[in-house]
């Protein structure tokens, strides 16, 4: 509703407008700009910055051009706050930037693609899960090309079945994705027969569950779903951990862990499960050659970010490539109906529907690394295939 | 009162000719970060009436901003009420969060004062963050907050929107100004400067304070309504305890209790914050080195640059 | 039984974290904005020295010792210049204190997480109530408990105690009595900065270091700090105490609503005992 009223909004406005802005841009400039809005600091520091060495790669990759121009970027930083975010990719955008790459956080994303409507602007997401970003018939300018947190859950009860668990005890940030989220996965529950024996909705940055936890040992649950991610889901974990709690109960969530997290959360994390956006020990060889480049040029295997990053850019900017012309339309209508065989996860499909990449899910659980991994790491179980993940479009 | 004078005119031409860049310089840069400073300096002079003037710190202004904000978007987006009319309900929406608010921080003074409107703050940024969600989209915000639509102009078009900030903005500060030398805005300085005496004066100090907050909730509420439409969005962040500190930091690094001082600030400060994060990652702590210097060393803030050491506006409109 | 135990846990974890800044307060008359970025920098430098040691109470010990050095620094170089100004250049001044140490531990440390495991001897839980109890929640709750009888100690019942009070009821008065005031407030600046550190070194095993944790507990502090009535020790711990109880018993019974139960409490504190549920009249600020 509201974004209905919004793009009939923009739509007059674009009627009435005296100053087209895509036709001044059609004209061919001097470089590609690419106005990367990510988070550098605050809550989502970390994650900017591995982003920003995955996109670098891709760029790097194929030699720093696309379309015969050299590839700009102006990396901005959000302060994980849409604000920022709006501000510096409008003056991005005032200075002729092609397009939009960000953000993190799902809050910032959102306030960037009203933004990007708005101008018509191209705007790839890369990392952001809320379902909300890829709406059916929504922003007509905007992409993602990772995981929506949707797919997540439809992994954890995929899980949950493949486990046999029976009674699940369930945490969820109290927040409009993950309780949509929660929603989803109770309907999944059940269908499949799984009895949902508690929930709690603990409040965004909780830094104490140990009440929750309480009463999860005191359940007879066999399984505990954490429907929350980044600080909360490493608190709760590491928080299980003085209690033993995963002697005897499976912890999994749809984005609770991945090498970085397991790190964060120190061995409290062995055994925890969960939904993977990206790992380098997938294997083809599209995969290996951008795992043993990255660590060639930082020492470090890639995380889900930078993994995610690489591989939403690559495939976008071989169809700029391919598509031979300046024309932003021509670029959105070609990226709407693409396939990305050679993703770094296998086959990655664009929704023309809902600008959504069909892709497959991975599944793992934290166990100890050796040398040259690191001491914890995501050993990937399963490989969930896209149709059990995505409804038809 | 020579160097007062001067000091004065030269704030206000320096103030004008920021608003006249964007009009003459090609490129949005300039037309974004203006929009942007001119939407915070009418925050912040409409904060340093309660401030400044009234001598009460409140820290919970970033509620009356953001429900300003919300008011707009809702209205415009769920109830398809026209632009001015919402502009107006947000300025309304502002003022009765503030009398509201006022009704219980007022009945404590000082710190106490502070610190409840930080609480009373903070609990409308956890409403809006989860209870309310169904109203103001939880944390994710709302976008696609509208533009103006009036008189056929493209108002989606930045410098267009500009100059519909730029005649708010006058109208603005030149209502502050007429407030400030009226018989009220004496009034008020007199609470500041001695709230027995002003009773003993027979004035109504309780009413006083209520009032000044409630005109500042107005122009926070006005404030939230246009950075709401500048950036298409809204979110819970404009609520956050940290917005009350920043348009606190701008107006004590501007001068409080002047009419022009806090406009600088809040240039100063975005210019710094615009110039310094191109430079360098570390833009934040630097700017907190800037803060503890001019604390120190500014007393009486950018406006004390100019207005000469002894200052602190005693009386009349600055 | 076992939301009792844990409640008491709670309750001197918010104890912990809120001591230094209501001492400041009382002391002082400084509301410390930078509580919160001590409290990280405890934490990070307890990170640091377990990383070199390998022991968590050498951690304990030292970090809130080193944090304690760099805020008696704080308080000569910056702080002791606004003292004699209005409450607002000492607020904005700790404002700015926030960014700069912000920043510099992200220079120093990064971005990436950080992680203290529980020492080694508090891992195994210990089976109370029908319930599992952490053992480091036992500990936190006695060390809570000692500190807090330390304080107390010390500020109401030692010389020391005595001096602290003198010279914050009246400087003019404790300088003719020989006490050197500037002294004892640099020493107070630093004690409270120590308690900060102390706060964020015990919580670091329980949550993951990174650079927002500052940010997210000041507000708890403060609710702590006013309900206790600003500036009182022993309003603090049965503040803590109020608080940590009723969010234990808010999360069993209704997890959605603990955040604005706490502010309820806040608020109702504010109106109808502005000066803390537990001060006694013109004790304190």
């Amino acid at each position: 509703m509201k974004r209905r009223n919004f793009l009939k909004n923009a739509g007059t406005a674009a009627l009435v407008t005296t100053l087209p802005a895509p036709l001044v841009r059609a004209a061919t400039p001097d470089d590609f700009h690419i106005a990367a809005i990510l988070s550098f600091s605050g809550a989502y520091g970390l994650i900017g910055n591995d982003m920003r060495k995955g996109a670098e790669q891709a760029v790097a990759e194929r030699g720093g051009t696309v379309l015969g121009k050299p590839i700009r970027f102006s990396w901005e930083d959000d302060e994980t706050k849409p604000q920022p975010a709006v501000q510096k990719a409008s003056r991005l955008l005032g200075e002729g930037a092609q397009m939009i790459f960000g953000a993190v956080s799902s809050a910032s994303t959102l306030a960037l693609q009203s933004l990007s409507t708005q101008r018509k602007v191209p705007h790839l997401v890369t990392i952001s899960a809320d379902d909300a970003i890829t709406k059916r018939d929504g922003a007509p300018y905007s992409f993602r090309t990772s995981n929506t947190l949707g797919m997540e859950i439809n992994m954890s009860m995929e899980f949950v079945k493949s486990r046999g668990l029976k009674k699940i005890y369930a945490v969820t940030a109290d927040y409009q994705a993950t309780r949509s989220g929660f929603e989803r996965f109770e309907e999944l529950a059940k269908e499949a027969g799984v009895e949902i024996v508690g929930n709690d909705f603990a409040p965004l940055g909780n830094r104490d569950y140990s009440v929750i936890i309480d009463k999860m040992i005191r359940s007879d649950a066999d399984g505990i779903a954490v429907m929350a991610t980044g600080n909360d889901g490493i608190t709760f974990v590491k928080q299980a951990g003085q209690v033993d709690l995963g002697k005897d109960k499976v912890i999994f969530g749809p984005v609770l862990q991945d090498d970085i997290f397991a790190a964060a959360t120190g061995p409290a994390a062995l055994g925890v499960n969960s939904g993977v956006r990206y790992h380098y020990s997938v294997d083809n060889p599209t995969n290996n050659a951008f795992v043993a480049a990255y660590r060639e040029q930082h020492g470090e295997m890639p995380s889900s970010f930078a993994g995610e990053a690489y591989d939403g850019l690559r495939w976008w900017l071989d169809v700029v490539e391919q598509s031979d012309s300046w024309d932003v339309e021509t670029w959105v209508e070609a990226f709407a109906n693409s396939v990305h065989e050679t993703s770094v996860e296998g086959r990655k499909e664009m929704r023309a529907c809902d600008h959504q990449a069909a892709q497959v899910g991975l599944w793992g659980e934290v166990v100890k690394g050796e040398a040259p991994l690191p001491e914890l790491t995501m050993k990937i179980n399963e490989i969930f295939p896209a149709d059990r993940l995505f409804d038809a479009c | 009162m020579t160097r007062r004078t001067v000091g004065q005119t030269l704030m206000a031409v320096i103030i004008a000719a920021m608003i006249a860049i964007p009009f003459f310089l090609p490129g949005e840069q300039w037309v974004n970060l203006v929009s942007l400073i001119l939407i915070w300096a009418l925050f912040a002079i409409g904060f340093d009436l309660v401030f400044g003037v009234t001598g009460m710190l409140s820290f919970g202004h970033a509620a009356l901003l953001g429900s300003g904000g919300y008011a707009l978007t809702v209205l415009t987006l769920s109830y398809q009420v026209g632009f001015l009319p919402a502009l107006l309900a947000a300025a309304v929406m502002g003022a009765l969060l503030a009398f509201c608010m006022g009704l219980f921080a007022l009945r404590v003074s000082g710190l106490f004062f502070a610190l409840l409107t930080l609480a009373l703050a903070q609990m409308v940024y956890i409403l809006a963050s989860n209870k309310l969600r169904a109203l103001t989209g939880g944390v994710d915000g709302i976008p696609g907050v509208p533009r103006p639509d009036l008189f056929g102009i493209n108002f989606y078009d930045n410098r267009n929107y500009y100059a519909f900030i730029v005649v708010v903005f006058l109208i603005g500060l030149a209502v502050m100004a007429l407030l400030r030398a009226s018989p009220f805005g004496r009034a008020l300085r007199a609470v500041q400067a001695n709230d027995t005496r002003a009773s003993q004066l027979g004035h109504n100090v309780h009413a006083l304070r209520q009032s000044a907050f409630v005109v500042s909730g107005a122009y926070a509420g006005i404030s939230g309504g246009l950075l709401a439409s500048l950036m298409f969005y809204i979110s819970p962040q404009m609520l956050h305890w940290a917005t009350s500190g920043d348009v606190m930091i701008m107006t004590v690094l501007g001068g409080k209790g002047t009419l022009l001082g806090p406009i600088l600030g809040v240039a100063v400060f975005e210019l710094l914050k615009e110039e310094l994060s191109q430079v360098t990652q570390y833009w934040y702590g630097i700017l907190g080195l800037i803060f503890i210097l001019a604390t120190i060393f500014l007393r009486n803030g950018i406006a004390g640059l100019f207005h000469g050491p002894d200052d602190q506006d005693q009386g009349g409109a600055s | 039984m076992s939301t009792l135990i844990i409640g008491l846990s709670l309750s001197f974890l918010l104890f912990l974290l809120s001591a230094g800044l209501t001492l400041i307060f009382g002391m002082l008359g400084v509301i410390n904005f930078a509580h919160g970025a001590l409290y990280m920098l405890g934490a990070y430098v307890s990170y640091q020295i377990v990383q070199i040691t390998g022991s968590f109470w050498l951690g304990l010990l030292f970090a809130p010792l080193i944090v304690a050095a760099l805020g008696a620094l704080i308080e000569i170089v910056a702080l002791k210049r606004v003292y004699s100004r209005d409450h607002i250049f000492q607020l904005l001044l700790t404002f700015g204190l926030i960014l700069v140490i912000d920043d510099a531990t992200k220079l120093i440390w990064g971005f990436d997480y950080k992680q203290v495991p529980t020492p080694e001897m508090l891992t195994a839980p210990v089976a109370l109530f029908g319930s599992q109890i952490p053992s480091y929640r036992l500990f936190v709750i006695a060390f809570g408990a000692l500190v807090s009888l330390g304080l107390f100690l010390l500020l109401d019942r030692s010389k020391w105690g005595m001096i602290i009070r003198a010279a914050s009821s009246d400087a003019d008065m404790a300088r003719t009595l020989g006490i050197d005031v500037n002294q004892v407030r640099t020493g107070v600046f630093a004690l409270g900065s120590f308690l900060a550190a102390l706060g964020g070194a015990i919580t670091a095993p329980l949550v993951p270091i990174e650079l927002g944790m500052g940010f997210s507990v000041i507000i708890d502090c403060f609710v702590v700090v006013i309900i206790g009535g600003l500036g009182n020790i022993r309003g603090a711990i049965f503040a803590s105490l109020l608080l940590g109880m009723t969010r234990a018993v808010g999360f069993t019974y209704a997890t959605e609503w603990v955040e604005l139960l706490t502010f309820a409490l806040l608020i109702g504190t504010l109106m109808f005992r502005p000066e803390g549920l537990f001060s006694y009249k013109g004790r304190s600020a």
